[in-house]
């Protein structure tokens, strides 16, 4: 190991091809874990964000919270479904708003709900609402009134929430009542009756599973799709095509990298064929030279990560906002680990030509 | 040529990761911009696609079409605007559609007058809705639309006849209906009975003779109060998402295009330091810097167009085994160009080597113990 360091420090440039396509690599990976999650978590923050473990939606919406209705007969029935410890209403309305003081609107997801959920305390009085924190980069703050689409319908901002955003809109947390009346006055032809909501959320006895409630109410009540909290945000517009196609490139990403190790790798070694020889007719093991080899493809992998990691940080400062771009310390953590694993296994491929020097090439034997 | 092709020949290894490593990301370079451009058009085609050149949209909506509403009054101010040719209400809402086979799908209706904007430019079979009830459907293996199929609009079972069929006509990534506007006021009222009242997303706008869309979209904005008017390509441009697809996609590219040009650049020029010796014994024994440099390029050829070919063959996989609702296409144009452009900044990423080999020195040899010289 001593002499894989000590090459590392005195012949950096030996090195510096492959730690540089690496890096460029690592800040390739960075980026696109980084708008994979930046993508999945604008999208789904509001269905994530639910306590209730299983989501209902009418049957003919495909699963689709716009234009799913569920009437309060319905609501009856799935209440009634064993292992169904509580279902509240939820719905959505998707509009732009007028913050005070600002010339832009913004876009916005007014939620009406009826119970707390893992993020959003219990609904305030009608009029007034809880803001995702998303919203206070637009000019947002505590007091403001809203006024929310071409009727200007105003809501109160009276708290904070974080991480709830819907297919990238700050979401707006009110009343079923605020939900309603904002819905009447701006979007005439998506008005529900009374009692009826886009959608049911369904929390389980203790003990019993969402699937297993998902299951049962599928089975006991007609004209429902009944979806674990998992399935619902998988059923939202383009999430599962998504987070497959980033899921590949990323993974084709990965095999580059193994690749472009494993190339210059074999560069690197052939160019210390004869040192090797002698190494090893002084009685350095293939194994041993096989370790410092592996030693030398973990510290580059390792250093083109934190280079990398540096570098993307600094360029997603510059990547205007509409990017989604979200860099989250669990995605750095796989992209680590995937670098270093995927280096050393193209390091690996030049073990077989270090087993295959022969010592007496060091005394000119071939 | 034959000392190029005998130095890959006995470095398989070294050449074959090199290729595999070209080829992999010439492959992620084309699957990425089929991606974007796919996305795009599935995205923005139905609004791309229709005859209106400027579309009106209510001030709140944030050139979105989903958040858009304008009420009567405002189309018939928009009508009345100096250079209006013809202006009509536009519909857009996304439905559950039942097909003829019975199976359940998501499908954008767009609701527009019959003979007025808004109609689809891409008609490739069949022809225009004549009345209400009649549509044409997008193209594409995952609409699934076919002409004299019924289709229902959910849950209200209201029946639309397919009579065309537009390419390119997708719109948010869902098969697009093109109905006249009183068939999608139903297909609203079928989805939900509750509706109070059934407003048009957006104005259609043709303008007079003589006008051009932007003046006129100026104009429209300036004079009806709460909307925003846009001509066609702004309003496409500024589609939600179209911005960050393609500043994503566009940053991406870039990384992968310059990683290939190190990687390849590199390796040449590490490769030409490793056979400075031999190169310079070669120079000593009478080729020519010409022929040194022959070799090097042809091998930069190769690697780069092998490459290439099997990145297209790749892609062919990737469309072949493609989601039917988002087919991927392998397009042989987009193929030939990358790998052009590959090869072109291969050549360039090359300059180091080239220089290196243009600078050998023959006498050299002579100087070198390994070579039989003297140090």
């Amino acid at each position: 190991m001593k002499l894989a360091w000590k090459e590392l420090i005195r012949r950096p440039s030996r090195f510096l091809t492959a730690g540089g396509a690496l890096t460029l690599i690592v800040i390739l990976l960075l980026l696109l874990g980084g708008l994979l999650d930046g993508l999945y978590l604008s999208a789904t923050a509001a269905i994530r964000a639910q306590s209730a473990s299983v989501i209902v939606y009418s049957a003919d919406s495909r699963d689709s919270l716009l234009r799913s209705r569920i009437e309060p007969s319905t609501r009856e029935q799935v209440a009634s479904v064993d292992g169904v410890e509580s279902v509240s209403g939820f719905g959505i309305a998707l509009l732009g708003a007028e913050i005070p003081g600002q010339s832009d609107l913004a876009d916005v997801a007014l939620f009406g709900y009826e119970a707390p959920n893992a993020r959003v305390p219990a609904p305030l009085p009608t009029g007034q609402v809880y803001a995702d924190r998303t919203l206070q980069d637009e000019g947002v703050a505590i007091g403001d009134t809203l006024l929310l689409g071409p009727a200007k319908t105003p809501v109160t901002v009276q708290g904070w929430v974080q991480d709830t955003a819907y297919l990238f809109q700050g979401g707006l947390w009110g009343d079923a009542e605020t939900w309603r009346s904002v819905l009447a006055a701006n979007r005439p032809d998506q008005v529900l009756g009374p009692g009826t909501f886009q959608a049911l959320l369904v929390t389980p006895h203790e003990g019993v599973s969402p699937q297993q409630v998902a299951d049962a109410i599928d089975g006991q009540v007609p004209g429902v799709s009944a979806l674990t909290r998992q399935e619902a945000i998988l059923a939202l517009p383009g999430v599962e095509q998504q987070s497959s196609t980033f899921a590949s490139i990323i993974g084709v990403t990965f095999v580059v990298a193994g690749l472009v190790v494993a190339l210059f790798f074999a560069l690197v070694t052939l160019e210390r064929v004869g040192l090797f020889g002698v190494l090893k007719a002084i009685g350095a093991g293939s194994r041993r030279l096989a370790a410092g080899l592996a030693f030398q493809a973990l510290l580059i992998a390792g250093g083109a990560f934190a280079l990398g990691g540096v570098l993307t940080l600094v360029l997603a400062q510059v990547i205007p906002p509409e990017v989604p771009l979200q860099l989250l310390p669990k995605r750095a953590v796989f992209i680590a680990i995937g670098i270093v694993v995927t280096a050393l296994i193209g390091s690996a491929i030049s073990f077989r030509r270090i087993v295959r020097i022969d010592p007496a090439s060091a005394v000119g034997g071939s | 040529m034959r000392l190029a092709f005998a130095e890959m020949r006995r470095a398989k290894l070294r050449f074959g990761l090199l290729t595999g490593a070209v080829a992999l990301l010439v492959f992620l370079i084309l699957f990425m911009q089929t991606l974007s451009s796919q996305l795009l058009r599935e995205f923005v085609g139905g609004i791309e696609n229709q005859s209106a050149s400027v579309l009106v949209y209510g001030e709140d909506a944030r050139r979105s079409i989903e958040g858009s509403v304008v009420t009567p009054e405002q189309v018939q101010q928009v009508s009345a605007v100096e250079g209006v040719g013809e202006a009509a209400p536009f519909g857009e809402n996304s439905f559950t559609v039942r097909t003829s086979s019975g199976e359940l799908k998501d499908a954008t209706l767009f609701g527009y007058e019959l003979g007025g904007p808004g109609e689809p430019t891409t008609l490739s079979t069949g022809r225009l809705p004549e009345r209400d009830g009649e549509g044409v459907a997008s193209a594409g293996a995952g609409a699934g639309f076919a002409i004299g199929d019924v289709v229902e609009v959910l849950p209200g079972k209201y029946p639309i006849r397919i009579v065309g069929i537009a390419d390119d006509a997708s719109f948010n990534v869902q098969p697009t209906l093109f109905v006249s506007y009183p068939t999608y006021e139903q297909a609203v009222r079928a989805q939900n009975p509750d509706a109070q009242a059934i407003l048009p997303t957006l104005v259609a706008v043709d303008p007079a003779p003589g006008v051009s869309p932007e003046e006129l979209a100026a104009r429209i904005t300036a004079e009806v109060p709460g909307v925003e008017a846009l001509d066609l390509a702004t309003a496409v441009a500024s589609l939600p998402g179209v911005a960050s697809i393609q500043q994503s996609f566009g940053l991406i590219l870039a990384l992968a295009f310059f990683v290939v040009v190190l990687v390849t650049g590199f390796f040449f020029l590490i490769l030409t330091v490793q056979k400075t010796q031999a190169l310079t014994l070669l120079r000593a024994v009478g080729a020519s810097t010409g022929y040194l440099l022959r070799n090097l390029l042809l091998q930069v050829v190769l690697v780069t167009v092998v490459g290439t070919a099997i990145a297209g063959g790749l892609l062919a996989v990737a469309a072949a085994t493609s989601n039917a609702g988002f087919q991927v296409e392998a397009d042989p144009v987009l193929v030939v160009t990358t790998g052009g452009a590959v090869l072109l900044l291969a050549i360039v990423a090359s300059i180091a080597s080239i220089r290196r080999v243009a600078r050998l020195d023959p006498a050299a040899a002579t100087t070198r113990p390994t070579g039989g010289g003297l140090a």
